[in-house]
């Protein structure tokens, strides 16, 4: 190893730029989000909304937001940990659950705006293209766009059913089928009862049933807890077909009891002494020192 | 020899961008909203080449009269030789800012009006003009633990 310069000095430091702070963490994708914030000018303080869906590990997150200076503002947000109460119990990031959260967004925004009975949507869950129109004499059906963050868009992903959920649900969300399970790029075709099945939980069933047949060990070990819950690759359409129902029936937030807490001091440093406070300090300390040395000279 | 005629001759620094703020343009310069009648300041960014004002317009304060979907129209005062020409230019949202010089007229007019307002209603008169800082009055000044010093110059020295 010879003498090599040492590339990070402190000039590199001085003069290094860095990228915008959500960049740097790699949540945002700036020159999406641009498009889908950039409002025309003629149109002033018209917000644009959109439908922002992302997946953690074991939960989705869909939520209406629209831009301000300030920061995002959230006008309405659904989990898929709310699910459960729709009888959803598992399977909570599935292509199922997707749809399901979307669906519950929509009608809790369109609840919420006064909307709910003039959009109503798609009952009927058949897969198929579908778009919501204006109603004549109504206020017009909620528009906004979907934002899928850094995911990657593939055919079959969850973000569009969680789209397909909404716009059943009664958002107008500008689309097209391409993106989703059952649409064939070869033939440009698209199937709509592959793409009810994904919805209805119908792949996972297959599965359920595939395993079963070929190996009953790791079926069990599997799909352990469907089994416990008592939900087999028949039941499973039957599931979401009822919690769809559930969810057009009330999909209102659960309010959670917000308990009043008491105010809580932080406080890292001693608190300073008053002028008496110190007075009396300095008087002590200076009687204890006279004592001692009283005492000592005796 | 007679000066070149390219469109950005002479902007090497007024389009530069600044020390450590190259790149992209944070979000909240496309979520501001111009109406029309508001006064802007036009500043050229040289990341966007599209909608550039003309070098000329690079720190110039105008009022906006036309709003497009991604750019404004600026009327913007210029001055050629002995008259004054209010000219038109479109200009992207990107190159213009609020200004602020309409801010402390705007904030002022607000505060005169609440205050005549509360005068009415209180029955008291109310001095709304500026008035600019008049010298100090007369007043004693403490010398406890600020003796004055006396201050002589020194003796001339002669230094060789």
């Amino acid at each position: 190893m010879g003498m090599v310069k040492v590339v990070k000095n402190k000039q590199y430091f001085k003069r290094f730029q860095v990228k915008l702070r959500r960049r740097r963490e790699g949540k945002t994708d700036y020159q999406a989000r641009k498009g889908l914030i950039q409002q025309d000018k003629n149109k002033y303080n018209t917000p644009k909304y959109r439908l922002v869906v992302r997946f953690t590990n074991k939960d989705i997150i869909a939520q209406i937001v629209y831009a301000k200076i300030e920061g995002d503002k959230v006008l309405c947000s659904a989990y898929a940990h709310e699910l459960p109460r729709f009888g959803i119990k598992l399977g909570l990031t599935n292509y199922a659950a997707a749809y399901a959260t979307g669906l519950l967004l929509a009608r809790r925004l369109l609840k919420q705006l006064k909307l709910d009975k003039i959009y109503e949507g798609t009952t009927d869950v058949t897969g198929e293209e579908s778009h919501v129109e204006d109603v004549a004499g109504k206020p017009g059906a909620f528009k906004c766009f979907l934002d899928v963050g850094l995911g990657r868009t593939t055919t079959g992903s969850k973000v569009f059913a969680c789209m397909k959920g909404a716009v059943d649900g009664g958002l107008n969300i500008p689309h097209s089928n391409r993106r989703f399970p059952g649409y064939d790029s070869e033939s440009k075709k698209f199937d709509a009862e592959i793409h009810r099945k994904h919805i209805m939980g119908g792949h996972v069933g297959n599965y359920m049933k595939e395993l079963q047949d070929a190996d009953e060990e790791a079926y069990k070990k599997q799909f352990s807890r469907y089994l416990a819950a008592g939900v087999t690759s028949e039941t499973i359409e039957g599931v979401y077909k009822s919690a769809h129902d559930n969810i057009r029936a009330n999909p209102a937030p659960e309010k959670k009891e917000q308990k009043p807490k008491p105010p809580k001091n932080k406080r890292w440093n001693r608190k300073k002494l008053s002028h008496a406070e110190v007075a009396n300090r300095i008087a002590q300390k200076k009687k204890a020192v006279l004592a001692k040395v009283g005492g000592g000279d005796e | 020899m007679v000066n070149t005629k390219g469109y950005r001759r002479g902007t090497r620094y007024m389009f530069a961008r600044k020390f450590r703020h190259h790149g992209p343009e944070h979000l909240s310069t496309y979520l501001k909203v111009f109406k029309i009648g508001e006064y802007v300041d036009v500043k050229g960014n040289g990341a966007i080449q599209k909608g550039m004002p003309f070098k000329f317009y690079h720190g110039k304060t105008g009022r906006v009269y036309n709003v497009t979907k991604r750019a404004v129209g600026v009327i913007v005062n210029k001055r050629v030789r002995t008259r004054i020409i209010p000219k038109k230019i479109n200009v992207r949202i990107e190159h213009v800012h609020h200004s602020k010089c309409r801010q402390d007229f705007v904030t002022r007019v607000k505060d005169n009006d609440a205050r005549r307002k509360a005068a009415r209603e209180s029955g008291h008169s109310v001095e709304l003009k500026r008035r600019p800082v008049e010298p100090r009055k007369a007043h004693f000044v403490k010398t406890a633990k600020n003796k004055p010093q006396l201050v002589e110059p020194l003796a001339y020295e002669f230094v060789a």
